[in-house]
């Protein structure tokens, strides 16, 4: 597999005047990660993590304060830059003329991106997304799901190599955001898309994302894909309910320094996994007695709440599991 | 420079132009109600004071040619706003297309929208009140040529404060021209003006070209001074608004063009 993308050192930093004391803010700072030929590599972070300042950065519509962005093996000068016909994005941020049919939205950029042929390749886009009977319909009589679907033709209208996507499934409804990613998936199956991927949605992300890289307040706090981002998360809870032997629970928790509390009348025990059958072993031998046990392993969103409140000084350590 | 790609951009407006009654309006609407106004105003002052000889060539002449400053600065900060309006700056930003085939486009489509209107206006003037604007023949030419490049250079520099600044300076997409209008000797000559202005009006290129205008009408002579002068100061103005535009859109970057479209 070859690099796609290759981003080095990417520096954003602004710069603010207030009664004249010069302020600086550092939104993305110094991060570098590449994406592969066919990857799906996620961005994520809280609001203000530097997610969409990255993307900006990588299509040319923000000038970077320092770092190096290579597309193809060649690095990219910002707007007007070659690398711009074979990739294309879509984002929240940025819509396309409404009073416009979609055939001719669509006209217009297969001009921009020169593509041959371009009357077939809105056809067999519009069948693929069902709406050949939209078609001559200004965006302004389109649904919101029907609109995403517009922008999602738009980013493949020159058979891109990679697509940015700023979320993508922001307020779509939930069957909606699903024939999305079932979408993209299809496309990095047929056309060996590389994508580029923010979302709010931890679920969206562990389900399409072959990596995951983590922003908060402009820097990388993780990179790996889902599964290792959860293996780093060590803790894992037990949820029981105790019939007999709550205090030698209690005594053996204390003892071996595990953390113990209970709440609607279940014990909640937060462990390392691997530790599980040995501390159910232990408190068995001592004579406590359970039932209706669930081991509550982390999720992708743990993760991302943690980083949300700053508090990763060990993975898992802060934040009890969402589950109910 | 790709021809394709400035297709796509001039496409883009006239799809705008067939679904738009508002930029419908302002081709033709518009300036069919300024020349029914200030044909008949001329008319009457003409009648009035009879002294006042060649009055409504003069005035409609100003008139219509005026519309072709309007028109070269309108293409360019008008559709430059419609993408700020869509939210769509990013899209056709950081597409393939180029800066340089993004003004190109606009100036082309500028040029046929106001051969449109131009045409219209002659046309109803001519049914109106018998002032026969063709009868400039070949000079229609070069008048039209300098006139639209002062609109260019204009619409470059007024483009430029809207990448740099957005939408908070828009209503300057269509007044920004107008604050060279008094200066432009459009519907009296320049030394009717007091000492002060006569000084911006020699430095404003379209003066020459209304000043050459009311020569040809008076005397039939082709003024040449008043063309050179008027075009060697249209290539300077253009040169610098260039420069400023390519500058302003530079520092737009360094800011994120996605802010002008919040």
């Amino acid at each position: 597999m070859s690099k796609i993308l290759e981003v080095k050192k990417l520096t954003k930093i602004f710069n603010s005047q207030k009664r004249n004391i010069k302020k600086q803010f550092r939104a993305v700072d110094s991060i570098s990660f590449s994406v592969q030929e066919g990857e799906i590599l996620g961005l994520l972070g809280p609001n203000g993590a530097g997610k969409t300042t990255t993307i900006q950065m990588l299509l040319g519509a923000l000038t970077p304060t320092s770092g190096e962005i290579y597309y193809f093996g060649k690095p990219f000068s910002g707007t007007e830059d070659p690398a711009l016909n074979k990739i294309n994005f879509a984002s929240g941020y940025a819509n396309i003329p409404s009073r416009l049919t979609i055939k001719e939205n669509l006209t217009v950029f297969a001009h921009f991106y020169q593509v041959a042929n371009y009357q077939d390749k809105i056809k067999r886009l519009a069948t693929e997304f069902e709406v050949q009977d939209l078609l001559n319909k200004p965006l302004t009589q389109l649904s919101s799901g029907q609109k995403t679907r517009v922008m999602l033709m738009k980013t493949m209208i020159n058979y891109p190599h990679l697509l940015l996507l700023d979320e993508p499934t922001a307020s779509l409804d939930p069957d909606i955001s699903q024939k999305v990613r079932q979408f993209l998936l299809s496309q990095r199956e047929k056309y060996n898309v590389s994508l580029l991927f923010t979302s709010h949605n931890m679920n969206e992300i562990q389900e399409i994302c072959d990596r995951v890289i983590f922003l908060n307040q402009g820097k990388i706090v993780a990179e790996d894909t889902p599964m290792g981002i959860l293996k780093k998360m060590k803790r894992t809870y037990i949820r029981m309910v105790i019939i007999r032997g709550e205090s030698d629970l209690i005594g053996y928790s204390r003892d071996n320094h595990f953390d113990l509390s209970f709440k609607k009348g279940k014990a909640l025990v937060k462990i390392d996994e691997e530790v599980i059958p040995k501390f159910l072993y232990e408190i068995s031998g001592l004579g406590v007695r359970y039932s209706d046990i669930e081991i509550l392993r982390p999720q992708l969103e743990d993760f991302f709440l943690q980083v949300a409140k700053e508090n990763i000084t060990e993975c898992g350590d802060k934040n009890e599991p969402n589950q109910n | 420079m790709n021809l394709t790609r400035i297709k796509g951009i001039i496409l883009r407006h006239l799809f705008l132009f067939k679904h738009s009654w508002e930029r419908v309006s302002d081709s033709f609407y518009w300036p069919a109600m300024d020349i029914v106004l200030w044909g008949l105003t001329s008319l009457y002052i003409q009648k009035s004071q009879n002294q006042v000889s060649g009055l409504v060539m003069v005035f409609l002449t100003g008139l219509i040619f005026w519309q072709v400053v309007w028109r070269g600065q309108y293409e360019l900060t008008v559709n430059l706003l419609e993408e700020l309006w869509n939210q769509n700056m990013v899209n056709v930003f950081c597409s393939p297309l180029k800066l340089s085939e993004w003004v190109t486009g606009m100036i082309g489509l500028g040029f046929i929208k106001m051969l449109g209107s131009l045409i219209f206006a002659i046309v109803l003037t001519l049914i109106l009140y018998t002032v026969n604007l063709f009868s400039f023949g070949w000079l229609l030419i070069p008048f039209l040529i300098l006139l639209l490049m002062s609109g260019w250079w204009v619409g470059l520099l007024v483009s430029g404060a809207i990448v740099r600044f957005g939408r908070q300076i828009q209503t300057l997409a269509w007044a920004g021209v107008f604050i060279l209008a008094p200066f432009s000797a459009i519907y009296y000559p320049v030394s009717a003006l007091p000492f002060w202005a006569q000084i911006i009006a020699r430095m404003t290129p379209i003066s020459y070209i209304f000043e050459g205008m009311r020569k040809v009408v008076q005397s039939g002579k082709i003024p040449i001074f008043e063309f050179l002068f008027s075009f060697i100061l249209n290539l300077v103005y253009l040169v610098i608004s260039v420069i400023v535009f390519r500058q302003a859109f530079a520092k737009s970057k360094e800011l994120g063009l996605s802010r002008l479209d919040d």
